[in-house]
């Protein structure tokens, strides 16, 4: 028997979503698999600083941010002409190494490519707001922005998709509404 | 009937279903009142599916050893002093056991040893999610029929929630588990008192035999595991053998009763 210490099981049971976020944020499988990495490092680290009892998922996606922003920022330090912002460039295919059926791996290729369409600071919203089902006080905290800017970014990264995925075409505000 | 003012964020905050009972009553009020509003909901509702149903795909990935590395304590850093392992070890002998926050289980666990086999990681599996009170499942029971079409799909197995409230068991709901080899689907049941069960399928190669049932104590938790018709299935709980047993005999029978011939 390996004498190495057994992974965490909390940890282990958050991976999967920190994954899933990280090719998010950063639109690439072996870049978001880093960030996870440096993700649980940190968590180590700090894990003096994680409040018994609170929600250990919200604290990880906390500290996944703060590295990703700090990571995003030194990249452009280090590169200035090369542009780290993903906006426009949404159309490429998305390689995943998704173990299921074939209708789901063509589900999710669609699914990101109309978020690397968002910007990503109203993809990060959206994700975490429809897919985490974070409460949009604990998006805030992650994100370290207020609950106001939370809400503004959801409203437009959900109208933004709704024009994209040519559902009623709700561009325009919400009319005057007539009540009997 | 005096109306609440209903804002664009309130919307949002229904189809996300953050909204606390009264809240939400007053906008689904204003739901029925006007259709637009009702339009922008639904729309909201349609899209956060797409999204989920869409990136749910991705949880069921094997991970990849170098993160399953991660998530082991460091032990450069921070490593406590070997005298106080030691300390901690005689304590645990004598019985006085370790209280405290969840990251001191891992000596615990070090010495129970980790899931390796499906009765195990089964065991594990219910026991990280039955505490869950807040989240112990992805999709609930009102959406079952989402949720087996889901998981089925996921699987790529036909599979089917039992009916166990002849048990006095009635679903909760279900998630899609990560395994280290294969996505498992997860159902759970609760009683009147609040004590759950978990039945957990992974569709297996074809080589795999079927088997009859087995038993295993895992950390008090009681798992009755056996393969048919190319599924493997775990049913846990912290109930006494012969209960568990009969509740298993009980899905052994639907499932097979729910079994297409081929």
């Amino acid at each position: 028997m390996s004498d190495a210490p057994l992974p965490h099981p909390d940890l282990l049971a958050a991976i999967p979503r920190l994954r899933r976020y990280a090719r998010v944020l950063t639109g690439d499988v072996t870049r978001a698999d880093d960030l996870v990495q440096e993700t649980l490092a940190r968590g180590w680290e700090k894990r003096r600083l994680w409040v018994a009892g609170s929600d250990l998922r919200a604290w990880l996606f906390t500290i996944m941010h703060n590295v990703f922003v700090n990571q995003r920022a030194s990249a452009v330090r280090d590169a200035q002409n090369v542009s780290l912002d993903d906006e426009g460039d949404g159309g490429a295919a998305w390689q995943v190494p998704v173990h299921a059926s074939q209708q789901a791996h063509v589900e999710l290729q669609e699914v990101m490519r109309e978020l690397t369409r968002l910007p990503a600071e109203q993809r990060e919203v959206l994700v975490l707001a429809a897919v985490e089902e974070m409460r949009y006080e604990e998006i805030a905290e992650v994100l370290a922005i207020p609950v106001g800017t939370v809400m503004s970014r959801l409203s437009r990264a959900r109208a933004r998709l709704r024009r994209t995925l040519g559902g009623v075409d709700e561009d325009r505000p919400t009319p005057l509404k007539i009540v009997r | 009937m005096s109306r609440v003012q209903i804002s664009h964020d309130d919307v949002h905050a229904y189809a996300d279903r953050q909204l606390p009972p009264e809240r939400r009553d007053a906008v689904e009020a204003a739901l029925v009142r006007d259709p637009a509003l009702a339009a922008e909901a639904d729309e909201i509702a349609r899209q956060n599916a797409w999204l989920r149903d869409g990136l749910d795909a991705m949880l069921a990935e094997p991970l990849p050893a170098g993160l399953v590395d991660a998530a082991r304590p460091p032990r450069t850093r921070g490593r406590p002093p070997r005298w106080l392992a030691t300390a901690a070890v005689a304590l645990c002998t004598l019985g006085l056991g370790l209280a405290g926050g969840s990251w001191l289980r891992d000596d615990q666990l070090v010495r129970a040893g980790m899931p390796t086999t499906f009765a195990q990681q089964a065991a594990f599996t219910h026991a990280l999610y039955a505490a869950d009170v807040r989240r112990p499942v992805e999709v609930w029971a009102p959406e079952e029929k989402s949720l087996v079409t889901w998981l089925s799909r996921r699987l790529d197995y036909p599979l089917h929630a039992p009916d166990l409230n002849a048990a006095g068991y009635a679903l909760v709901g279900g998630r899609l588990v990560a395994g280290n080899e294969r996505p498992t689907a997860l159902f759970m049941y609760e009683n009147a008192a609040k004590e759950r069960l978990t039945l957990q399928a992974r569709k297996e190669p074809a080589d795999v035999d079927e088997t009859a049932f087995r038993y295993a104590l895992e950390d008090g938790v009681g798992v009755y595991y056996w393969i048919d018709d190319r599924c493997a299935y775990a049913l846990s709980g912290r109930l006494d053998r012969e209960q568990l047993l009969k509740i298993g005999r009980l899905v052994y029978a639907q499932l097979n009763a729910n079994q297409p011939t081929r």
